[in-house]
């Protein structure tokens, strides 16, 4: 349901072992249900050690991360069978065709056999991946892969889905078909934390974003505010007024 | 179940479509079995069965140089060539030209020493004992000596070996003719025959008895010690494929994605074992077979497989766990999978030298004998011994177990550590 909070973030902090600096510092974000939430940054801003801090692959220096349904926390073990995780690299085997990917992902989500095969046909179809099902992904495009990647992510038909740079390195083809894709999922209720580097396509995309800089969350809100609080045209004139026009590596 | 189930499919398949590693699992063992087996037993042959091929050159103007060749082909221990044409001084020479390894050479005068000597011997003797002699003066000559030459290639032992024969044989000489003379100045040479019978035939003999604890019959041989050793060698030689398995997963994000996924890494790492321990059954199957029925029919020695297949068993299994554990292992340790292929080749080559894999333990000098004992390979090649060779029971498995066991946890323990350090569990 839209209106209630789905991921509050609450004074977050990072700091990886052996480093000087934090990755994250005191970052606080509540993110709404069935939103399409940008997470936006230059390279290096923390928006991967976030997203990994959501996802629970790394855990917080300090800080609290809640996840809700409908307004009620959800429970450690209900949290990952509820969320979906789809990472900048290909994490998935190369060797295997898209089925057998699916096939083994699908059963690590807890899926029925009868219903795996069902959505594994789905999205097979619905991201164009039906005439390649069966031959091995390491010899696919580009694009393909990152139709993979996505369609491993939302197996299960998660309630919250993390994209980390879903369409980097890809064809305008496969970046439509992800993008439509994920508006419909999104209508149907999924809510959406997006990282990208394609500020035209998070424009078109995101309903509220987060700009990170240095690990601190700059700006924060609906994409139209503050665009109009900040006097600019576009996110990407938004992003680089906020940011700074210095090269970051 | 579902999960589990998935999880050893997944296995399956990337194991299957990685032709290299299968290459080198299944097909590397059968042909090293066959190269090296063919290639030892012709060593062993040319020991054991074979007649040793002898370069003799006889310039003995009497006759003891003639009888000595003569027990020398009779103990069918040699293939003599007998050259007597050619001189002494060429003699180095047209050994290694005619390619043989070893050489006699008996000098002229050969026979007169032999019975110079045992004049003296004789009158020595009728002087204690007060017996009356031809006390005819006779021409001395000196002991003689023969000359043996080898090549520098051959084995010290192997030399040493031959020159004992040899020297066994002239103690029947020498003892025939001090026999001769003495009967002789005695006046009753006819009757010497008796005591030199007595003399010959009379002597210590000495049984060899292997020492194995049970009645087997199995005799050390090249195949049995190549099919477990190079069997050995091709199961640890799965770090190729299990180990650049484990850093693609690491690499590519699989495992992290599957942290966020409602599941444990036990499956994972579980369903990795349990494939990779039946392949390694399978190669000890394919290799034994080969052992049994196919070495055979090429002239080779049947692999004779021990009385205890539930201690056979266990060993196969306690060795394939040692191997999937060190291939863990180097996944999680390796950068890349260039680094995983290169190193783990290398180290198992050389814990393969030094436990044992391309030559015997017994052979290496003392400290290499003390570093095998950290070769995982050794204790896995212990086993099969134990096992194949000496018969032995649980009892005597005991040792291998617990090094084996050690091995183990040691390395799933790294693998543990580096996997939490790197945050995958």
């Amino acid at each position: 349901m839209a209106g209630q909070v789905c991921i509050a973030i609450r004074d977050v902090y990072k700091r990886y072992k052996s480093a000087q600096e934090d990755s994250l510092s005191d970052v606080s974000l509540d993110i709404m249900q069935s939103d399409v939430f940008g997470l936006l940054g230059p390279n290096g801003a923390g928006k991967t050690t976030l997203i990994s801090i959501l996802c629970g692959i790394i855990p917080v220096s300090s800080g609290e991360v809640q996840f809700f349904n409908n307004g009620a926390p959800y429970s450690n073990g209900e949290r990952k069978s509820r969320i979906g995780f789809v990472p900048q690299e290909y994490a998935f085997y190369q060797e295997l065709t898209p089925r057998q990917n699916l096939d083994y992902f699908g059963a690590m989500y807890n899926l029925p056999k009868k219903k795996l095969e069902a959505r594994r046909e789905h999205l097979l179809e619905v991201l164009g991946l039906e005439k390649a099902a069966d031959k091995k992904v390491g010899t696919f495009s580009g694009g393909m892969k990152r139709r993979v990647n996505l369609a491993i992510g939302i197996i299960h038909e998660p309630d919250i889905l993390f994209l980390d740079e879903p369409t980097v390195g890809v064809d305008v083809q496969s970046r439509n078909a992800i993008i439509r894709y994920l508006q419909q999922i999104n209508q149907a209720g999924t809510t959406i934390v997006y990282t990208s580097h394609h500020m035209s396509e998070a424009e078109e995309f995101c309903k509220n974003i987060a700009l990170i800089d240095h690990g601190r969350v700059i700006a924060a809100g609906g994409l139209q505010h503050l665009k109009s609080v900040h006097d600019a045209g576009s996110l990407q004139t938004l992003f680089i007024n906020l940011t700074g026009e210095e090269y970051r590596d | 179940m579902f999960k589990l189930y998935a999880s050893l499919r997944k296995e399956l398949l990337l194991l299957i479509n990685d032709k290299v590693g299968l290459a080198l699992m299944f097909l590397m063992p059968l042909l090293l079995v066959f190269i090296i087996t063919i290639i030892q037993d012709s060593a062993y042959k040319m020991v054991n069965e074979n007649q040793i091929p002898l370069l003799v050159v006889n310039h003995d103007n009497g006759k003891e140089g003639n009888k000595l060749v003569e027990l020398l082909t009779k103990s069918g221990l040699f293939k003599i060539d007998a050259q007597d044409a050619i001189p002494q001084e060429s003699l180095k020479s047209e050994l290694l030209s005619r390619g043989k390894m070893i050489a006699l050479y008996i000098p002229a005068t050969f026979s007169a020493g032999l019975e110079s000597n045992a004049e003296d011997v004789s009158t020595i003797l009728m002087d204690d004992l007060g017996l009356e002699r031809d006390t005819a003066a006779r021409e001395k000559v000196s002991m003689p000596k023969l000359s043996f030459y080898n090549d520098p290639v051959l084995q010290e032992n192997y030399s040493y070996s031959v020159m004992s024969v040899i020297q066994s044989y002239m103690s029947v000489i020498e003892n025939s003719l001090m026999i001769d003379r003495m009967y002789a100045n005695m006046d009753i040479a006819e009757r010497s025959a008796k005591l030199k019978d007595k003399m010959i035939s009379n002597r210590v003999g000495i049984d060899q008895i292997v020492a194995r604890n049970n009645n087997s019959t199995a005799i050390p041989n090249s195949t049995q010690h190549n099919v477990p050793a190079w069997t050995i060698f091709a199961m640890f030689f799965m770090v190729v494929s299990l180990g650049s398995n484990i850093v693609k997963e690491r690499i590519n994000g699989s495992f992290l994605r599957l942290k966020t996924m409602p599941t444990t890494f036990m499956v994972v790492m579980f369903s990795k074992m349990a494939v990779y321990v039946v392949v390694a059954a399978l190669q000890v199957a394919l290799t034994f077979s080969m052992g049994v029925w196919i070495l055979p029919k090429l002239g080779l020695p049947k692999l004779s497989v021990p009385d205890n297949i539930v201690a056979t068993i266990a060993v196969i299994f306690i060795s394939s766990m040692a191997a999937v554990s060190y291939a863990l292992m180097i996944g999680s340790f390796a950068k890349t999978e260039q680094q995983a292929n290169g190193f783990g080749a290398i180290s198992i080559i050389i814990f393969g030298a030094i436990g044992g894999i391309l030559v015997p333990t017994f052979v290496m000098p003392g400290f290499m004998q003390f570093f095998s004992n950290f070769s995982p390979l050794h204790w896995c090649l212990e086993g099969f011994y134990v096992l194949f060779l000496k018969g032995g029971s649980w009892q005597d498995l005991r040792t291998v177990f617990a090094f084996l066991g050690i091995f183990i946890v040691f390395c799933q323990l790294g693998t543990y550590f580096k996997l939490r350090l790197e945050r995958i569990i």
